[in-house]
């Protein structure tokens, strides 16, 4: 099953990719996009790792992280909106 | 092994998409731009991702609790998702942030900026 | 404050118990007794929250076929096609873009109506939703638009003519 392993790590390396982004971004907004998407590709590559791997504990990890990965984005949002008030 | 073959077919469609969507990210020109390219990550570069991933669970691993949960994820991320990008693209709106070229028709702007 | 009613307790409740059986997998009576009790008491505190209009519409055969089909045919076909425009315009340099925020008038009365449509207009890349404000009895969207071609109602007959009357179909 090695080509599983193959995507997983195609997955991780466009996180990194958009990683630039957050490093770069001019405004917070543009991090916070860059990071919310990075969450959703590393969220795949782990669940294509398990299946490579066999060991389920990386699902729920996964689980975790796309159950969280919505509510950093929704306190961002709030926040730049209060900012400007 | 026809099933393996479809499923590493749907990575890949969601691997192609998700590099669209990525590419989009690092390339567009304003923040609001860049928010509708990471769409295209978190729709069709995850379902195919994971749908792919489900076939394998099911057919070939023969898993029934990693299949549930693989289904769990895709399911939390598409109900889920359309939250934040709500939240982030009315913040940034409101924050000030306003792409280097301004929009053509700026309906938001127009009503609620004065 | 909103009433806590029973209906609304109860849909919770299923809802809560059926992810934790999804999430733990076993099917001892312990795990199970252990998961209702939770449940009820994360539904006792929280229905409020969550239902406030009758919970028990899926029950009508015709609307939850018509719910299974809007997003078992309907919208894929549309998310499929807003996502090849999507990538073309990723994959030759993303310059191929006029964007612009369009007001849209929509027609739906109910707040699930309403968020669902939201909610499937952001899912589509090229559209996502910004802000729901009602003026005169007429509700608007603000829709940011990738590719600014009209304006008004053929904006949102060219945004969401479909999706509206798939939604219509199962949510007022």
């Amino acid at each position: 099953m090695s080509d599983m392993l193959i995507f997983a790590i195609f997955f991780a390396a466009l996180a990194v990719m958009s990683l630039y982004r957050v490093a770069r971004g001019p405004s917070a907004a543009d991090r916070q996009v860059a990071v919310d998407s990075a969450d959703v590709l590393i969220t795949c590559a782990l669940v294509l790792f398990s299946i490579y791997s066999g060991r389920g504990i990386y699902l729920d990890i996964a689980i975790i992280s796309a159950m969280l990965g919505v509510i950093d984005t929704m306190l961002v949002g709030r926040y730049l909106e209060r900012r400007w008030q | 092994m026809a099933v393996r073959i479809i499923a590493d077919v749907l990575i890949l469609i969601g691997a192609l998409f998700a590099t669209a969507g990525t590419i989009g990210i690092l390339k567009m020109p304003d923040a609001f731009s860049r928010m509708q390219a990471s769409t295209c990550v978190s729709t069709l570069g995850m379902l195919g991702a994971m749908l792919g991933a489900l076939l394998y669970a099911i057919f070939v691993m023969g898993s029934a609790s990693a299949a549930v949960k693989i289904a769990l994820i895709a399911l939390l991320i598409f109900v889920t998702n359309p939250l934040g990008s709500h939240a982030i693209a009315k913040g940034a709106y409101r924050h000030g942030i306003r792409p280097d070229k301004p929009m053509e028709v700026d309906d938001f702007g127009r009503d609620f900026d004065e | 404050m909103r009433k806590t009613t029973f209906p609304a307790v109860l849909a919770t409740f299923v809802v809560c118990f059926a992810f934790w059986v999804l999430l733990t997998w076993k099917f001892t009576l312990q795990e199970l007794a252990a998961g209702a009790v939770v449940s009820l008491a994360v539904a006792l505190f929280t229905a409020r929250f969550f239902i406030h209009e009758k919970a028990g519409w899926l029950f009508n055969p015709v609307k939850f076929f018509n719910l299974l089909g809007y997003w078992l045919f309907i919208f894929p076909v549309e998310l499929v096609k807003a996502n090849v425009d999507m990538a073309k315009r990723c994959f030759t340099g993303c310059t191929d873009i006029n964007p612009g925020i369009v007001k849209v008038p929509v027609d739906l009365k109910s707040d699930y109506g309403q968020a669902a449509l939201a909610n499937s207009i952001t899912l589509t890349p090229g559209t996502i939703t910004m802000d729901i404000a009602e003026q005169d009895g007429q509700t608007y969207y603000y829709i940011h638009w990738i590719d600014v071609k009209a304006d008004g109602e053929e904006a949102g007959e060219a945004i969401k003519g479909r999706l509206e009357r798939g939604v219509r179909r199962f949510w007022e």
